[in-house]
């Protein structure tokens, strides 16, 4: 994979960004547990083309998702239904509901398949958003590696309260072991994509870098490199009130 | 925090943090450029790409929980309960997720 460029920002971007971006795209490169490195490229291309989808934007408009009909325009290299999950995701996370969901799920989409999913989509929407912010092109999506799924899913997941099952951190044990972060508690945010191992790992060294360390995240002192707490924490409410998230 | 007018609420730049965060997730290019300028203004390079990393982080972990339907996690959930009245936050649909848990 070619290094990604930030020359265009005119000022330096530290270390640990720059091994996280690229640690995403690695990962979304390769193959996963359930979707190939092939379509998992696809659904992180999907994701951006979701950004000016005239279907997306007129749902977010209305008073509810339901209530407008139409077709989405993509990149036509996934069938519908994920289609519409990723554009979703990607475009109105904040009206996404439990009966959507079970939906989504009676439509074809396995809970892992979904979570796998959820955590392309999600990854690099968060890369594509510090590009936005320091007027960076958004970087070009990777070559998919190839190879097959590994359908690993973990014995430990349970339902529980949670749309999706969950592994709860005493549970994460043998191929699990190192899956969550060292911390003195694992908040259900790092526990949400545990149905697919390596998509935690990733979301949390990722949240490592552009935010703060699980473990730290209680500590009122600690603050991410050159912010003060307030700072930080001001930033952060005010994109998840304006992406209308209650967690 | 809900759109209403700025005040001082005793957080460094926080105007221009708050705009350009605006900016950001909902505008176009033109105004994200006008309050990058504002904002390059007051803070060292360094600060300036750290907002651009929470930006980011926070679109990231506010789509994991909402797609994923977790619950607030009950010892947070009774450490914010102001801040959640305060900031009405259960006129989020995504608040459903908690209410629903016993």
């Amino acid at each position: 994979m070619d290094d990604l460029d930030y020359s265009a920002v005119g000022m330096p971007v530290r270390h640990e960004l720059r091994a996280a971006h690229r640690l995403i795209f690695e990962h979304v490169r390769a193959p996963g547990n359930w979707w190939t490195g092939v379509q998992r490229v696809a659904i992180a291309a999907e994701a951006r083309r979701a950004t000016s989808c005239p279907l997306c934007r007129a749902r977010k408009e209305g008073l509810s998702p339901s209530a407008v009909s139409g077709e989405h325009v993509d990149t036509g290299a996934l069938p519908p239904n994920v289609v519409d999950v990723v554009h979703r995701i990607r475009t109105d996370p904040g009206r996404l509901s439990h009966a959507w969901f079970e939906g989504v799920v009676a439509a074809g989409l396995d809970a892992p398949h979904y979570v796998e999913l959820v955590a392309v989509v999600t990854l690099v929407t968060g890369v594509d958003f510090f590009c936005r912010s320091l007027g960076l092109a958004s970087f070009p999506l990777p070559d998919p590696l190839p190879g097959t799924p590994s359908c690993h899913l973990p014995a430990s997941a349970r339902p529980g309260t949670a749309w999706v099952p969950m592994i709860a951190p005493e549970d994460a044990t043998g191929p699990e072991a190192d899956m969550y972060p060292p911390a003195p508690f694992i908040p259900n945010i790092v526990r949400a994509l545990s149905l697919v191992p390596d998509a935690v790992r990733t979301l949390w060294r990722s949240s490592d870098a552009h935010y703060l360390p699980v473990a730290e995240i209680g500590n009122p002192a600690a603050r991410p490199a050159a912010l003060d707490r307030m700072q930080t924490e001001l930033i952060a409410a005010r994109v998840s009130a304006l992406n209308e998230c209650f967690y | 925090m809900n759109g209403e007018a700025i005040s001082d609420v005793g957080v460094a730049h926080a105007a221009e943090l708050l705009a350009f965060t605006e900016a950001v997730m909902r505008g176009d290019d033109a105004w994200v450029a006008r309050t990058r300028a504002a904002l390059r203004a007051v803070l060292s390079p360094e600060a300036y790409v750290a907002v651009a990393a929470i930006i980011a982080a926070f679109n990231v972990v506010d789509r994991v929980a909402d797609a994923t339907g977790i619950p607030l996690d009950p010892m947070l959930l009774g450490m914010s309960a102001d801040v959640r009245d305060e900031l009405q936050l259960e006129r989020f649909a995504s608040s459903a997720n908690t209410r629903e848990t016993p």
